[in-house]
């Protein structure tokens, strides 16, 4: 199954090079010739293992491409369109497969695919049969008690108690909005709203035909039974977005037979893609085992220490064997975690041409450097940004064609996503041909929300004047980045690009284009802490550097040289206030304390904190000035509840 | 099953006379942070955000809030879940799911789990502050 979806994924991409080597930037023959193939295994691969509604469509999708493959039909855009419909209806297909079901195609979407092997294309919906609007009412008197429903006024509970009301029976008809990226599930939420409202009787599509993703005519028309007035209903489905129009009206005459299928049960459905999530969790739980593994080698090491001379060698060599082991192994599960930028590449340049041609516009994307290989934690946190910075480039920087050409440009923008290493980090940077941004502008806007005083504007130099395109409040305005030539979210795109111990460069030309550069680690620095609280502060403890906690009441603790002792293996260490080594206010808090035995500068101390909150695992990030002077403070991390915390080094604590 | 406290007690007026309150549900802190400034320059108030599943019913317990945005993929529970969860102790929650394209099937299991509405992403803030006023009868 999976790798009927990777061929899909594959031949989706060759689709939009498709369109590219239209254009006659590619060769064309090689490129169909792959596609070709990936469809043809599709078809047989879902053939062996019976899914005949799969195989049929791949078959036909297949028929389309050797007809373009033989060169008797030039592809066009609607070509392009038809076939990435068919790629996506196969990988729906395949996505339900993987839970069971036999999934069927949508009729005219094979109608379609064989029309245009035969010669002729046609916009989708246009052989699609007629929308059947449910009410088509031959007049009459209603005939008693012939609805399917349960009999007026007995209601299905919820409002017992009211005196009964007339339920009545209502038509919605719904449009849903052109914009909306995925129609048939606006349809089934429309659906649902209704069967909320009262008891659906039946709808033009099915629910099971908007489950299977079959919606052709971005239309829903249902019969409802409802106490309920007309306008109520209407009320009801105004608060879903993206339609385009709704009328309710009551129904005349008699319901169509077709009762609404009931609810299927929920199913508990993985997605193809969080298998890739498990397999990720489990190399983060190896890198955990990893990690103990070595903090156990070196509690060995120094346990061997308090062995007679005579037996230490061999101890010794022993630990040494088994610390080059572990070592070895920590070097290959950082390996394992690498993953190909690929992976978050690869929906680029479909995504980018589908925003394009929402809007008017024609952008090419290229990915260079897709090979280069990453943790996959920064990866994870890397995918959502990079679609936010092309969404950017398409709808804020590359112009509609007619502009383009104005200015001496190519009709079609161009956005190259490239990866390359630079020692030890690797840079993704995001490149448009586009207006590129105005820094005057940017100092304007900055001036007038008060993020900077007008002298403090004037003194940036251009290329610092962009960096405040990352302000937050400057990003998330409309008004602003739609003049200045970019997007909102830069703020959070530079914020995910630190989370990981990385940076955010932003380069542009107006009237030439727009460079943002994303300067990340190779791996990640992820390391156990133990956090603790102090007052209203979070903080954590490498646990390597933690020996263990003990519950005691330090006023009564035995004092040597004014400190409070407390009795650790076989020895005494100080106790001290955390907050008082840090500066923060501090509680008097009478009755025991916990305190955690950590290892300084070569001498253990005990920490006495309010409580202890647990194990995590934090992902390093260096501090930035003037944090970085404050003493006792290394790192920082950000939980996954968003909450920054300080971790601390503990031989930097002074008392 | 989880016990809710009652709905915080509301200041009297019309709708709009008080910021709106909404809880962030979602693994990325990327998503967490770009919604959150979305919400915060819609004039709503984040009153918080939860990395998982788990959390988000807890936070939700917590907190009560108007509004709650859910990923629907994340570790522990998925959305889809945490949404039941949250529907079948408080059927009045207004939850708007943030899905993918290549999503569809799990948006209609959330949408039958008693999610409200849904946005896809990419999203602008816009698009983002249409939904939810929508959804919360306000335009």
């Amino acid at each position: 199954m999976a790798e009927a979806s990777d061929k899909l994924e594959r031949l989706g991409r060759g689709l939009v090079r498709l369109e590219a080597a239209v254009r006659g930037e590619e060769p064309l023959a090689p490129l169909v010739d792959e596609m070709f193939r990936h469809a043809h295994s599709v078809k047989g691969m879902s053939a062996a293992m019976e899914l005949e509604g799969i195989s049929r469509l791949a078959h036909r999708a297949e028929g389309f491409l050797e007809i373009l493959r033989r060169g008797e039909s030039a592809p066009g855009p609607e070509a392009v369109d038809l076939l990435l419909s068919a790629v996506d209806a196969l990988q729906s297909m395949v996505a339900s497969a993987a839970q069971g079901e036999s999934p069927e195609p949508d009729a005219a979407l094979l109608r379609r695919l064989a029309g245009a092997a035969a010669g002729h294309l046609e916009p989708p919906g246009e052989e699609a049969p007629p929308p059947a609007p449910p009410a088509a009412p031959p007049a009459g008197p209603e005939p008693a008690g012939e609805a399917p429903g349960p009999p007026a006024g007995e209601d299905r509970g919820g409002r017992g108690g009211a005196a009964p009301r007339v339920r009545r029976r209502l038509v919605a008809e719904v449009e849903i909005a052109a914009a909306c990226p995925i129609p048939a599930v606006r349809g089934f939420l429309v659906l649902r709203k209704l069967g909320a409202l009262g008891e659906l009787l039946g709808s033009t599509p099915a629910e099971d035909d908007l489950r299977a993703g079959r919606l052709p005519e971005r239309r829903v028309s249902a019969v409802l039974e409802t106490a309920e007035p007309a306008e109520a209903v209407e009320r009801a489905l105004s608060q879903i977005s993206d339609i385009a129009a709704i009328r309710v009206r009551e129904e005349q005459a008699p319901p169509p037979p077709a009762a609404a299928a009931p609810a299927a049960p929920a199913r508990e459905a993985p997605e193809g893609g969080r298998t890739v999530r498990v397999r990720a969790d489990l190399l983060d739980s190896f890198l955990d085992a990893v990690g103990e593994l070595i903090l156990a080698t070196s509690r060995i090491r120094e346990l061997a220490r308090a062995v007679p001379e005579a037996h230490r060698p061999p101890l010794e060599d022993g630990v040494d064997r088994l610390h080059a082991t572990v070592k070895d192994l920590h070097d290959k599960v950082m390996a394992a975690r690498m993953t190909p930028l690929r992976l978050v590449t690869d929906p680029l340049p479909r995504a980018a041409r589908d925003l394009a041609r929402r809007s008017g516009k024609q952008v090419e994307v290229e990915v260079r450097g897709a090979e280069i290989e990453l943790d996959r934690a920064i990866l994870d946190e890397l995918a959502d940004p990079l679609v936010h910075l092309v969404r950017n480039a398409v709808d804020h920087g590359i112009e509609p064609p007619h502009l383009r050409q104005l200015s001496g440009k190519p009709p079609t923008g161009r956005v190259v996503v490239q990866a390359r290493r630079d020692r030890d980090r690797v840079v993704v940077e995001i490149s448009d041909d586009g207006r590129g941004m105005d820094p005057a502008r940017l100092r304007t806007a900055a001036v007038a929300r008060g993020a900077l005083g007008a002298e403090a504007a004037e003194a940036l130099s251009d290329r610092e004047a962009l960096q405040l395109a990352c302000l937050p409040g400057l990003s998330t305005a409309e008004s602003v980045t739609d003049v200045s030539g970019r997007g909102v979210g830069m703020d959070a795109v530079k914020r995910a690009a630190e989370a990981v111990g990385g940076s955010l460069e932003l380069d542009s030309e107006p009237g030439r284009g727009t460079r943002v550069a994303l300067r990340l680690p190779l791996t990640v620095a992820v390391q156990p802490v133990l956090l603790v609280l102090v007052g209203e502060e979070v903080l954590g403890l490498p646990i390597a550097k933690v020996h263990g906690a003990a519950e005691a009441a330090v006023e009564s603790l035995e004092r040597s040289r004014g400190e409070p002792m407390l009795s650790w293996a076989e020895g005494l260490v100080p106790v001290r206030e955390l907050a008082a080594l840090l500066g923060l206010p501090r509680q008097e808090r009478p009755g025991p304390r916990q305190v955690v035995v950590a290892e300084g500068d070569g001498e253990r101390v005990g920490l006495a904190v309010d409580a202890l909150l647990g194990q995590a695992e934090a992902v390093l990030k260096p501090l930035v000035r003037p944090l970085d002077r404050v003493g006792g403070l290394s790192a920082v991390t950000v939980l996954g509840s968003g909450r920054p915390v300080f971790i601390l080094d503990v031989a930097g604590l002074a008392p | 099953m989880v016990r809710f406290t009652p709905r915080r007690a509301r200041a009297a007026g019309g709708p709009g006379s008080m910021a709106k309150r909404v809880l962030i549900v979602d693994d990325a802190i990327f998503m967490r942070n770009m919604i959150k400034d979305i919400f915060s320059g819609g004039g709503f108030e984040v009153v918080g955000e939860a990395a998982n599943g788990l959390e988000a019913v807890e936070r939700y317990r917590e907190l009560r809030p108007d509004l709650t945005t859910m990923d629907i993929v994340m570790p522990f529970r998925s959305g889809i879940e945490a949404t039941r969860e949250i529907i079948k102790a408080d059927p009045r929650a207004v939850i708007v799911m943030c899905s993918a394209l290549g999503q569809e099937s799990l948006v209609m299991e959330a949408i039958e789990a008693g999610a409200s509405d849904f946005i896809v992403k990419p999203f602008k803030a816009e698009d983002v502050l249409a939904v939810v006023r929508k959804v919360l009868g306000e335009a």
